[in-house]
């Protein structure tokens, strides 16, 4: 219970006003003490009073603003804490086909852009975060359970993009972030980029423990530019087989031996896109503690209602009060 | 008055007063308020000056990132409900944009964890062209079609060329906002980093480009010692200075506020940034709708309280009764 305007709580020792002082007018008459107390006079006059008090009230509780106060509710639900970890480097701005979009293809960026927010809009007790790379990486928007953040986040994704592409790096801090997050549920990463690099051998290692240490799902979007390296194939005998030579296949074998959930998905086009988000979102629906929040509720309309009701009350009584004296004698008071 | 036996006296008159104020309560009165709220895009440079410790109060006791990130959390918590906030870091030579402009009150807890995640580590380059990365930024602000904080200390890394500040080609004052200089007066050495984000000393005079070498060398150069047209344009010596050592550089960011019409402030001296921000941005209104049910509601709380005074007022019928006589 909380009160916008306090400070009229100060009035509230009126309510006791009606205990002492009635709203009838008063009459003359000699002596009451040959009338036998009857049982309804007492209790119209302890109504009347009642009344009034809670007319009194009402009325300054409402001038007081009482609300109840904002809430978080348990609740019960599906769905997961998924850190989106977004590739900022130039090359998103391309096409899937590798060019400058023009008019009618869209770039791999505003694609995803478009696709992830639906996503976002569609989960509804999912929590996200929002984690960029490019050369360093870049914390954007812890994990939060406000929308709109997280969209406005993933609305910058399609600006111009930076050089280069540091996924190992990146997951480092994908991974710091859901350290960070206390609640309890399902985690998930994913990471959507169009291209990849070498994660060098000292930070392999690092993210090897980091997975080790706690349990991820990891979701891997790679937005395939036409005639890229696919990372599913293997090369034809003969043919160079290192990280370097294949950045896409050893990152792919990388993350298959972190020994996580992980998932790997191929997208050349904003339909491959849209498939596997949703193969993400079906797999992501573990049961999951969440809480809501309840809004602050204004009580004080129904405070003004028990006043009006209570006023009503009085002015009943007043409209059946009858003078002793004879009509004319008197005067209004 | 009397009617079908009803006494129209003050006590009824106040008593219908009091409830036609508690109905209009219910029904309440909204009227419809212009709040002045700001919508704007802080842009904060990330560059290595920016870590240098000569903010706070014992100057000294925050570095200048940290100094930032307090004074745009304090911000937040002092402009009204329903402004917006974008966030954007600088470093090399253009702005970067992470987080679209949001309201700010039901996003606060998300906001205030981006702004603590700004971090020196994000920057993707050394360099620190100050007044192209402004540039760059009034470029996103004007996209996004808020106003801009620009957070930085003005240092520029490679020093500006002889020709001076790069020109600025948008229209001066098209995207109104502050330019927040960061740092202090003194000249303080800057803290280095090794790779895995340990500091290992400080900046020393050979670690920092002193001079700007890139493009045609200034007039002055042939009578430098040691000037060569090809092998030494720029002279045979080392350029000597104190580029290792930073501080805010009040001039050179008030020159650029001028050519961009933006606004100048000291973060240090200034304290607080948000009565400066609301007076320096474009003047956005939005209408808030406010219940002023509480008017009508202590016009009805005076008549009820009326009628119970009244008994004070009217004398008691029998005076010569020892005690009032009491309401049925």
């Amino acid at each position: 219970m909380i009160f916008t305007n306090p400070i009229a709580l100060l009035l509230l020792p009126l309510a006791l006003l009606p205990l002492l002082l009635g709203t009838q007018r008063q009459e003359a008459y000699p002596s009451l003490a040959g009338f036998e107390p009857d049982g309804l006079s007492v209790a119209i006059a302890w109504a009347l009073r009642i009344a009034g008090m809670a007319a009194i009230l009402g009325l300054i509780l409402g001038i007081a603003g009482i609300a109840v106060r904002e809430r978080s509710v348990e609740r019960f639900g599906q769905g997961a804490h998924i850190v989106l970890l977004i590739d900022r480097s130039a090359s998103m701005n391309d096409t899937f086909a590798g060019r400058q979009p023009s008019g009618e293809e869209e770039s791999k960026s505003s694609a995803a852009k478009r696709l992830i927010k639906d996503f976002i809009v569609e989960r509804e007790h999912d929590r996200f975060g929002v984690a960029a790379f490019s050369t360093a990486p870049m914390h954007v928007v812890p994990i939060t359970d406000r929308k709109d953040i997280v969209l406005e986040a993933i609305d910058a994704i399609d600006r111009p993009g930076l050089a280069f592409t540091d996924v190992g790096r990146g997951l480092g801090m994908g991974l710091s972030m859901i350290q960070e997050d206390v609640l309890q549920g399902s985690r998930a990463i994913i990471l959507v980029s169009d291209g990849v690099a070498v994660i060098g051998r000292r930070v392999q290692e690092a993210l090897r423990a980091e997975f080790a240490r706690r349990p991820v799902n990891l979701y891997f979007l790679y937005l395939r530019t036409e005639g890229a390296n696919s990372m599913f194939a293997t090369p034809p005998p003969g043919a160079e087989d290192t990280p370097q030579a294949l950045p896409e296949r050893h990152l792919n074998k990388f993350f298959q031996s972190l020994r996580i959930p992980y998932r790997a998905y191929e997208a050349e086009s904003a339909e491959a896109i849209k498939a596997a988000i949703a193969d993400i979102g079906k797999l992501e629906q573990t049961p999951l503690v969440y809480t809501e929040r309840i809004p602050q509720y204004d009580l004080s309309r129904w405070a003004y209602v028990v006043a009006a009701l209570s006023l009503g009350l009085l002015l009943v009584a007043k409209l059946c009060e009858r003078t002793i004296k004879r009509a004319g004698v008197i005067h209004a008071a | 008055m009397t009617r079908i036996g009803i006494n129209f006296d003050r006590r009824l008159i106040l008593l219908l007063a009091a409830l036609t104020g508690a109905i209009v309560a219910i029904i309440g009165i909204h009227i419809i308020r212009n709040q002045r709220v700001a919508d704007v895009l802080a842009v904060i440079d990330i560059t290595g000056s920016m870590n240098t410790r000569d903010m706070g109060n014992p100057p000294g006791s925050l570095d200048r990132l940290e100094a930032v990130r307090q004074s745009l959390i304090g911000m937040m918590q002092d402009i009204p409900c329903q402004s917006r906030l974008g966030l954007g870091v600088f470093s090399e030579r253009r702005s970067f944009l992470l987080l679209n402009p949001v309201e700010i009150c039901s996003n606060y807890d998300a906001l205030e964890g981006a702004i603590s995640g700004l971090d020196w580590r994000m920057a993707w380059q050394g360099d620190s062209y100050v007044a192209k990365g402004l540039y760059s930024a009034l470029d996103i602000a004007a996209s996004l079609k808020s106003d801009l904080i620009f957070f930085t200390d003005g240092h520029e890394a490679p020093p500006l060329p002889f020709t001076g500040v790069p020109e600025f080609e948008g229209k001066p004052g098209a995207v109104k906002g502050l330019i927040a200089g960061v740092g202090g007066s003194e000249k303080t050495p800057i803290p280095k980093f090794d790779d895995e984000g340990r500091q290992v000393g400080v900046y020393n005079q050979s670690d920092v480009p002193q001079e700007n070498r890139i493009g045609a060398a200034p007039k002055d150069a042939e009578t430098r010692e040691g000037y060569n047209p090809r092998n030494a344009p720029w002279g045979a010596l080392e350029a000597a200075g104190d580029e290792q050592l930073s501080s805010v550089k009040t001039a050179h960011l008030q020159d650029l506020a001028s050519r961009t019409g933006l606004s100048y402030v000291g973060l240090q001296k200034a304290g607080a940034i948000a009565p400066k921000l609301l007076s320096s941005s474009e003047p956005r209104i939005v209408p808030i709708s406010t219940d002023m049910a509480y008017v009508p509601a202590l016009f009805a709380l005076l008549s009820i309280l009326a009628v119970y005074a009244l008994q004070f007022v009217e004398r008691a019928p029998m005076r010569r009764s020892p005690r009032p006589a009491r309401p049925l």
